[in-house]
């Protein structure tokens, strides 16, 4: 590896690279930050540009996209409640709330620096730990893939508000809708209801602009009109973070990152499984878990490490065995086999300078997102005292480019404002939406691999506790139910416990 | 104020590089629209083509588009265009034979709605073994059928062309009821179950199951082709035509929309076949994608059409149920 | 104009506070429960014909739709049991209140976003779309300054010239 890291040095820090590293970044912070516009359709549509370039500054410019989509979705969901991608949905349960205590750059800067964390993290990993790590995750097959999944749908519990049941049966309408379209195993169709286009099924980035940015725009009406208007003289946002938070956030973290890269290279899995993963622990071992969805930094920061955890992760299956992560991965396969080069092992032996000059460019870009992120913190904060009659039609024209750029199609817009519509409806009647965009993420990937591990196993269940992955995977699933259970009965105890003394008050009175 | 300054400048600076890298010149733009994965292998040479063509014409740029959406895209490409359009479509034996036939509700185009300009490349797929169970040729896989009660091949799709070459072998072998098709969601998941042990054998591009084949965790036993493998890693794998087994290749039409001038139609062939003809596209086709450049006539295109519909009339109840 | 305008916008407010005061209760778990079974329901029945399955299939393509379904007619039931057995009880429900204003105003910024995407897929160029967009949301908020008018508007045929020019999306 040493003889290596020299040589990719010297490849490395050019001017040029520098600079389309540092063009990547805006462009992915801005795109990542704008709804409807997901990192993947940035890729696509700036891939172009690194054909007339070698393999290193192209590489650059495309991680660079890359890692700043993964901090840029959290800038509109802290700002405007409504997620740029969707693995910055965790990051909007808390990072809008503390926006509206008046402490917008604060929470931004907390998804910056969990972000760089993040990301810096799995790039050590990607090159420190990549073929050994990338060998463990090609040993998981379809069986630990329905696991995960499982073990995804226990975050349910976690996000389903004041009522279960209710998340439940929102969780079940995402994974319902999630199964529109060809069926994957048998490629028939299912409840297209004649529609030809859905077939294709449902775009997840398309629904959530319905979901959570279309129903913000019709949440106007719940307020009056000079309501609206914002007095940013009164918000003296400093942006500073307290040591007491930077403590608070060191271990979510920590945890985070490491459930980002163990997420990021499991191939198919990606950043929002392991956003939601992250802030469902954190929830879960924090000592404020009644702060979550009220502005807590450690649900900003674990959902945000996570979901940029995820970008050096990936990359460990795509360099050392070839196989994309996700699609955005897949998109950077391409831009290396047009430059001649076949990831794999073999490539670390016969280019690998440019392997490493990759990895180490990761470190680079990560930190490039930090510098570049601590500047635009400031205008990006400026967002929210934008006037309400600006920014509402602009949001709105931004969702619509964004919705039909996802296929080049109305369609798509017209199943945004269904979804927003839908969003309204179930806002009257108290129904959280978190756990439809769950249900959305987990169905593609749940429904297919419990039915392929079925039809490897000839219909036998037992391959689901064939291997001992599958056997941890099943003790995680254990620890997060008895855990939920805990905390259930736990808020029960200290809500009787409320009511009791508040009765004892009543009776003294 | 300095911040500001800064970040404002930041900002302005990267806003123009950005307009200045995506500036294109006043040449006659050809959008050439791919309906499968932007990542995919037809994605990728388009963009190399695209990437070729300002070195071989003056006058006419090919831009490449990926909207993956197969027949839904195609639909799409089909209803907003007319002829002498400047737009370029891909479409395979995938929509062509098998969605024709399997399918035909989600098509809203025939082949007459086209004009075929070129076949971008061509690609011959291999089937791969699991190591352990043996298997290095033909004649190992005809005994290994003849022992075994059932044959499970991991395939990309439910439909695909690689469920069709798996379902035409192992049915021509007589050995249809035994087989079991595994859909994946992806070529690259489906050439990986086969290195975990998950089925016996996997179909993929030669290019989706190198590195595993490398590690040793797969062997190679034959290619869906006339005759054995010529160039790259592959070079000397048997073709299942040498033992009179169907085959076909994977192949990538470029199509303008019917009616289009044969001038017109003329001068873009004769571009690809020059970007086709380059060493370079030729060296990095053969060695990186594992693909052949086989430019093709019309009569060859609707015979190739023919063909692959006729493997999926007949071996269509081992695939389909 | 100008007083025209003020006059529809005092008309708008008289009707507006009429309607602010006209508020229903629903019972909001009932509610839920009932039109969330009947979905279940509905689904299972169109299954059928929704569903097409093959007899190869080792978990065909109804089993985890039939899965879900079947979860959430449970949940539903939870749900309506647990409230029925609070009017058994004579314990209070849990209601929600919808007020007709709200939703009237919902309604109208519903239009706004429906007539902007019919004007998209009409005219088939964004930028009709998203120009009547900012001007509906404008005249929502009641805006009087012209200078809001101009940038939101220069905003709008904006993002449009940067996705059709910059991006290549054709629209």
């Amino acid at each position: 590896m040493l003889e290596y890291i020299v040589p990719a040095t010297g490849l490395l820090f050019t001017l040029e690279n520098i600079l389309w590293i540092n063009i990547g970044v805006f462009v992915g912070s801005v795109f990542a930050a704008i709804p409807g516009l997901s990192v993947i359709l940035c890729v696509i549509l700036f891939l172009p540009v690194t054909y007339t370039m070698t393999a290193i500054p192209g590489m650059m410019f495309l991680l660079g996209i890359y890692c700043a989509g993964g901090y840029g979705g959290s800038v509109s969901a802290i700002l405007i409640n409504t997620p740029g991608t969707p693995h910055a949905a965790a990051t909007m349960l808390d990072g809008h709330p503390l926006s509206q205590q008046g402490r917008t750059k604060a929470a931004l800067k907390i998804a910056l620096y969990a972000s760089t964390f993040g990301g810096v993290f799995s790039a050590l990993m990607l090159l420190f730990l990549g073929p050994q790590v990338a060998k463990i995750a090609a040993q998981l097959g379809t069986p630990e893939y329905f696991m995960v999944c499982v073990f995804g749908l226990t975050i349910i519990a976690g996000v389903s508000g004041k009522s279960m049941i209710r998340g439940i049966i929102s969780a079940c309408l995402g994974l319902l809708i999630a199964c529109i379209g060809s069926d994957p195993m048998t490629s028939y169709d299912r409840f297209t209801f004649g529609v030809s286009r859905l077939y294709l099924g449902l775009d997840l980035a398309v629904c959530l602009i319905g979901l959570f940015a279309l129903v913000e725009i019709l949440a106007k009406a719940e307020k009056r009109l000079d309501a609206l208007h914002l007095d940013t003289r009164k918000i003296k946002d400093d942006g500073k973070i307290t040591k007491s938070e930077y403590k608070r956030m060191i271990r979510p973290v920590l945890l985070s990152s490491l459930i980002g890269v163990m997420v990021g290279i499991i191939p198919g899995t990606g950043a929002s499984e392991a956003s939601w993963f992250s802030y469902s622990q954190a929830k879960n071992m924090s000592k404020h878990p009644e702060e979550f969805g009220h502005g807590s930094v450690e649900g900003i920061a674990a959902a945000e490490s996570a979901n940029n955890a995820v970008t050096g992760a990936t990359l460990i299956p795509l360099l050392t065995l070839g196989i994309p992560g996700d699609g955005t991965v897949a998109l950077m396969l391409s831009a290396l086999m047009i430059n001649g080069l076949n990831p794999g092992l073999s490539l670390f032996t016969t280019d690998g300078d440019i392997m490493y000059a990759i990895m180490l460019g990761l470190i680079l870009v990560n930190i490039f997102m930090c510098i570049q992120g601590k500047f635009l913190t400031t205008l990006f904060a400026k967002v929210v005292s934008i006037p309400q009659e600006i920014l509402t039609p602009v949001i709105v024209i931004f969702c619509f480019a964004g919705a039909y750029s996802v296929n080049n199609n109305y369609f798509d817009v017209g199943v945004a404002l269904i979804f927003g519509a839908l969003a309204w409806i179930l806002r009257k009647l108290d129904m959280p939406p978190v756990p439809i965009l769950l249900g959305l993420v987990l169905g593609k990937m749940t429904e297919p691999h419990f039915r392929r591990a079925l039809l490897i196993s000839n219909g036998d269940p037992a391959i689901f506790f064939s291997s001992i992955y599958c056997l941890i995977f099943l003790a995680l699933i254990i620890v997060a139910v008895a855990t939920i259970i805990r905390g259930k009965l736990n808020d029960q105890k200290k809500e009787r416990a409320a009511a009791a003394a508040a009765a004892n008050v009543h009776e003294e009175e | 104020m300095k911040k500001r300054l800064l970040s404002l400048s930041l900002a302005t600076v990267m806003g123009l590089s950005l307009l200045a890298g995506c500036s294109s010149g006043g040449k006659e733009s050809w959008k050439v629209t791919c309906p499968w994965a932007p990542s995919g292998v037809a994605a990728v040479v388009s963009q190399k083509a695209a990437e070729m063509s300002t070195k071989y014409s003056e006058n006419t740029t090919l831009v490449a588009e990926a909207i993956q959406g197969d027949a839904a895209t195609v639909n799409t490409w089909v209803a907003d265009t007319e002829a002498n359009d400047t737009e370029l479509v891909f479409v395979g034996e995938g929509l062509l034979s098998i969605t024709s036939i399997l399918d035909p509700a989600k098509m809203q185009f025939t082949y007459e709605d086209f004009e075929y300009v070129e076949n971008l490349y061509s690609s011959i797929f291999v089937l791969s073994a699991d190591a352990e169970l043996n298997v290095k040729t033909i004649a190992d896989l005809e005994a290994y059928v003849e022992g075994t009660s059932e044959i499970s091949v991991a395939v990309n799709g439910a439909t695909g062309s690689e469920a069709f070459l798996a379902a035409a072998l192992f049915g021509s072998m007589g050995a249809g009821d035994k087989v079991k098709l595994t859909p994946y969601q992806s070529a690259a998941e489906a050439a990986q179950a086969v290195a975990k042990g998950e089925t016996s054998f996997a179909v993929s591009h030669q290019s989706q199951i190198l590195e595993t084949a490398q590690q040793g965790g797969v062997n190679v036993v034959c290619a869906f082709d006339e005759k054995a493998i010529e160039h790259g890693p592959f070079e000397g794998v048997e073709g299942v035509g040498e033992y009179g087994y169907p085959y076909f290749r994977n192949r990538c039409f470029v199509m303008a929309r019917a009616g289009t001038d044969a001038e017109k139609v003329s001068a873009l062939k004769d571009l690809y076949d020059q970007i086709l003809a380059d060493e370079e596209v030729v060296t990095w086709l053969q060695d990186t994608m594992l693909l052949e450049v086989d430019t093709m006539s019309k009569e060859d295109v609707e015979a190739h059409v023919e063909n692959v519909k006729n493997i999926v009339n007949e071996y269509k109840d081992i695939v389909a149920g | 104009m100008k007083q025209s305008l003020d006059r529809f916008h005092a008309r708008m407010d008289a009707w507006g506070e009429k309607l602010r005061e006209k508020e229903f209760r629903i019972p909001v778990d009932l509610t839920v429960g009932v039109i969330f079974l009947i979905f279940a329901l509905v689904i299972m029945w169109i299954m059928p014909q929704q569903v097409v399955i093959s007899e190869k299939d080792v978990v065909n393509g109804r089993a985890f739709p039939t899965l879900l379904m079947t979860v959430m007619i449970i949940a539903c039931a939870a749900l309506i049991v647990k409230e029925l057995y609070k009017i058994a009880t004579k314990k209070p429900l849990t209601w929600k209140v919808i007020n007709l204003q709200v939703e009237m105003k919902a309604l109208v910024i519903l239009a706004i976003l429906v007539i902007s995407y019919m004007l998209c897929r009409v005219t088939d160029l964004f930028v009709v779309g998203a120009v009547f967009c900012a001007l509906g949301f404008l005249f929502y908020f009641r805006c009087k300054k012209p200078s809001y008018y101009v940038i939101t508007i220069a905003i709008a045929v904006g993002i449009w010239a940067a996705f059709r020019f910059v991006l290549g999306v054709d629209f």
